[in-house]
Parts: C-alpha cells; structure tokens; sequence
C-alpha cells in the first residue's frame, strides 16, 4: 500500500469515528445539554467559593471561573466514555478482521478515535459558547499566549489519545478492560487538573502531578490561555508535551510489539 | 418457576452475574479500584477546595464531607443491587432485550441482574468507610434515633437514585439511546450532591426537589441531622420527612418503566 492509499484510508477510518458520533443524535444533543448544565453549575460553584474574595494564591475570581468552564469543555472533547471500539473488538473477536486490512491496526484505532474526537467537537462548542453567555470566558493576555494555547491543546489532544490508546491496548491481556479504564479517567479527570487547577494544589500533591502525563492534556492549554503561565515557564509546558507525546509513543510501540503475541481470536 | 419468589429469582441470577465477572481477575481490582478512585478524586476536590477556601455556600468540610459520605453510602445501595441497569440502553440497541421478553421471569429483574457491577463494591466500600469516618467528625450529637434517622435516609437516597435510573430505562425503549443522560445523571449526581444545594439559588434548588429530584439524596435529611434545616426554604417537617421521597421516586420511575415497556420494537430482522 502506497503512502497516499494509507492516507487515504486512516481518513476513511476518521471518518467512519465521526460518523459514529454524529449518528446519535439524540445522545448528541442530551450530550451537549449535559455539558451546558455541568459548566454552568461549576461556573457557579467557583462563583461562590469566591463570593467576593480577592485574589486567592494570586488567582483571581474571574480567572479561576474562566479556568473551570474552559477545563470542563476540553475534558469532556478528549475523554468520552466509550472513546475506542478495540477492547470490544477484542473481545468478540473481530479484531482478526481488523488484523488482516492493510491499514496497521494502530492507525485504524488512532484514525477512529480521533474521527470520535472531531465529532466531539460541536459538544465542547456547545459548552463554551453557555459559558460566553454567562459572562465566564476570558480573552488571552496576547496574541502569542493566544497562539501557544492553541499549540498546546494539539499537544493536550495527543497526549491524550496516546494514553487512551495505551490503555485500550490492556484488553489484549485481560479482554476484559473496564476497570483500567474506569481508573484511568477518573484518575486523569483529577489529575490533568480538570477538575481543580494545579495552583490551588497542596505543595506534595502539585510535584507529583507535574511528573504524570495528565496535567499536559487540560492544565497546559488552559494555564497557558489564562495567561497564569507565560514566557519561558508556557515555552516549557509545550516542551514537556512534547517529551511525553514522544515517550508515549515509544511506549505505544512497545505495548503494541508484545500485544501482537499475545492476540487471541475469540468466537469461530 | 411460579413457585419461586422474585427474590429468590434475584438471588440465583445475580449470583450467576458475580460469578461471571470474578472471571477476568485483573479486571476486578481493576474495577473495584475503578471505583474508589471515580469517588476518591471527588472527595479529594472537595478536600483541596475547602483546604483553600475554608467555607462554601456557609458550609465547612466537616459537613460538605458528611453529605458526600451520605450520597455515597446511598449510591452503594443502588448501584450494588440495580446497579446494571445501565446496560438496559444496550440492550435494547442491540435487540437482545427479546430474550428478556421470552423468558418467564420479570424483566426488571431480568435487567438488574444482567451484569454485576463490579465498581458498585468499590463505591461501597469507600461510601460506609466515609460515612463511618465523616459521620464520627460531623458535628451531630448521635443519638440512636439521630442514627436510625440515618439509615432511612441511607436507604431513600439509594431509592431515589433507584427510580431515576429506572425512569431512564423506561426512556430507552422510546429513545434508543440514552447513554449520555444517564452519564449526565451519575455524574450530576456525583459532582453536585455534596455541596449544600441551596447554594445555587432557589430556583435552581426547587429543579433539585422536583425535576431531577437530587436533594433527596443526602442533601435534605443532612440539614436534618446537622441543624440546618433553617438552610432550607422548605418547611421543617416536610424536610424531615424527606427520606420517604425513595418509595415514591422510585414507585415513579417503575411505573413508567412498565408504561413504556410495550413500546420496545426489536431492531433487525
């Protein structure tokens, strides 16, 4: 298969995960009035834990709101629930189709998901433009805190879809995969500082979180488009995602080299 | 099968469903730590927020971190038995709910032991070891009526929680899919019932009360116990009673679930 016939068919895959979402549309649309509620409710929350304090660790009310609208609306496009169909074609034994097409079954998955991420798109939309109505959303400090956010949120989705891929890949160990996955958003949710920034964070609990792969998926695009972090400290946010998006792929591969040994094909 | 009870139907198939998840070993810590995590990094929210803040809405952690060990300890009571009602969606998407038609035993049984829900016993374990801790550091003078109290309310938040769920299941056999309400609903529920629900304004506290019934849960019967039922812009005797409000939910919800029923069409051929 040439270079462009591959191309070609990774956008099909994309497409295909698009249209997975879109074709729902009553989940769709319950989906993005899910997320309306739950931004509004935490745009509230903020609110009054604010009530007319100050600045608290040198953030003030209207940041930290911004923070949590924004956060909410990423983490809701980059971790769906049912982000990739591979543990369920594993487990029903589909997965020797997939084997056999000439497109590598890493880029199949990687091609579907990111088709699901896209189709999430309109959703995380939907949030922001609630949180613009309630007055919630802040313009960057400048044009270039503007333009590394938006780097940093490609950076955000990759690292993302890296780790959500490498858990997926669980289910060739143990075809059963809903527990690492539960862990692992819940685990993220916290830790990728959607639910809580990391300046609000204990001292111990912030280092540890700096040394995980989670806090560059929502905390360095929205820290970076707040303008809570800037210059040279924003320059080297988008480096560390550029550290984990290449040692996550190397362990994809490696995950990916073992896994293949390891393919059992359920059902006749 | 007349002569067996639904209870004993209940037992003999939920017992099939644990013993079918106890096969995939990794997945069942997995799981049950899927489950103190999903809880645990809400209470640890709650604990970083309060850390900085101090109070929210006139609540302290010791109370905001009560309410939450309540909400929990009543998820537990509806996720462990009902808990696989979540997957009613599925199956009426993929047309497997015609067995459960074929079958001689009560569908809503037949739904609520479909699938053991692992990560229930992760929520359980987390939801009676903070109640147990939370309840200790509250500032309530326990009595054992202020404990018995408790347990009503425990056990009506599991049923409102129940009758919301089941309400849904009723909706899917019209909706087809109704995933992400359901999501919706766990995780409202999850994120937004510890904090005192008065906070977000009245009317707002009244859609708690009466469309999407969520201060049953835990939030009223605490002002009860807490003192704190001058909080509430209800009046106090309606307040007290609000454990009861788990009966009649769920009496709700069931009601529509087998009103809708009928209205399931098989997909494919």
């Amino acid at each position: 298969m040439s270079t462009a016939e591959q191309v070609r068919a990774f956008r099909g895959m994309t497409r295909a995960g698009t249209r997975s979402v879109l074709i729902y549309r009553g989940d769709l649309i319950t989906g993005a009035v899910t997320l309306v509620i739950q931004v509004v409710l935490a745009i509230a929350v903020w609110r009054i834990v604010y009530s007319g304090r100050g600045p608290v660790d040198g953030v003030d009310a209207r940041t930290a709101v911004a923070y949590a609208a924004i956060a909410a609306c990423l983490q809701s496009v980059l971790l769906p629930w049912q982000f990739s169909s591979l543990p369920m074609r594993i487990r029903n034994g589909q997965i020797a189709t997939d084997l056999t097409r000439p497109l590598g079954l890493i880029w199949q998955v990687f091609g579907q998901n990111l088709g699901v991420l896209l189709g999430r798109l309109p959703l995380g939309a939907f949030g922001l433009a609630a949180a613009a109505v309630l007055g919630a959303l802040t313009l960057p400090p400048g044009w270039a805190a503007g333009l590394l956010s938006l780097v940093a949120t490609v950076g955000g989705v990759l690292v993302a879809m890296l780790c959500n891929l490498i858990v997926s890949m669980v289910t060739f160990w143990t075809f059963e995969v809903g527990g690492p996955l539960i862990v692992y958003r819940f685990g993220s949710a916290f830790l990728s500082g959607s639910l809580i920034p990391l300046w609000f964070m204990p001292g111990w609990l912030r280092a540890s979180v700096e040394w995980l792969p989670f806090q560059a998926q929502v905390y360095t695009p929205v820290s970076i488009y707040l303008g809570q972090t800037r210059g040279g400290q924003a320059l080297a946010l988008v480096g560390v995602q550029l550290v984990w998006v290449v040692l996550l792929t190397g362990l994809l591969e490696l995950v990916w080299r073992r896994a293949r040994y390891r393919v059992v094909v359920q059902g006749g | 099968m007349a002569e067996q009870t639904w209870l004993r139907q209940y037992v003999i198939l939920e017992r099939a469903a644990l013993r079918a998840q106890l096969q995939y070993r990794v997945n069942f810590w997995t799981t049950l730590m899927g489950g103190v995590a999903y809880q645990g990094t809400q209470l640890l929210f709650l604990g970083v927020l309060l850390g900085k803040f101090g109070l929210i809405g006139g609540w302290g952690f010791s109370e905001v971190a009560f309410v939450f060990a309540m909400r929990l300890a009543s998820h537990a009571l509806y996720v462990v038995p009902f808990g696989a009602l979540m997957f009613t969606d599925e199956m009426v998407r993929d047309g497997e709910f015609d067995r459960v038609l074929l079958r001689p035993v009560n569908p809503f049984l037949q739904l609520v032991t479909r699938r053991f829900q692992l990560m229930a016993l992760g929520d359980a374990l987390l939801g009676f070891g903070a109640l147990a801790i939370f309840g200790w550091q509250a500032p309530v003078d326990w009595t054992p009526a202020k404990i018995g109290y408790l347990i009503l309310a425990v056990v009506g938040g599991g049923l409102v929680e129940t009758g919301i769920q089941t309400f849904f299941c009723g909706l899917s056999f019209v909706a087809t899919s109704t995933f992400s309400l359901r999501i919706f609903a766990d995780s409202s529920i999850t994120q937004f019932s510890g904090y005192p629900l008065t906070m977000f304004g009245r009317a707002t506290f009244y859609a708690f009360c009466t469309l999407f019934p969520m201060a049953f849960i835990s939030f009223l019967p605490a002002t009860v116990l807490l003192g704190r039922t001058s909080d509430v812009p209800l009046p106090t005797w309606l307040t007290t009673l609000s454990p009861l409000a788990g009966p009649v939910v769920l009496a709700l919800g069931y009601s529509f679930f087998t009103k809708m029923m009928p209205r399931y069409t098989s997909p494919g051929s």
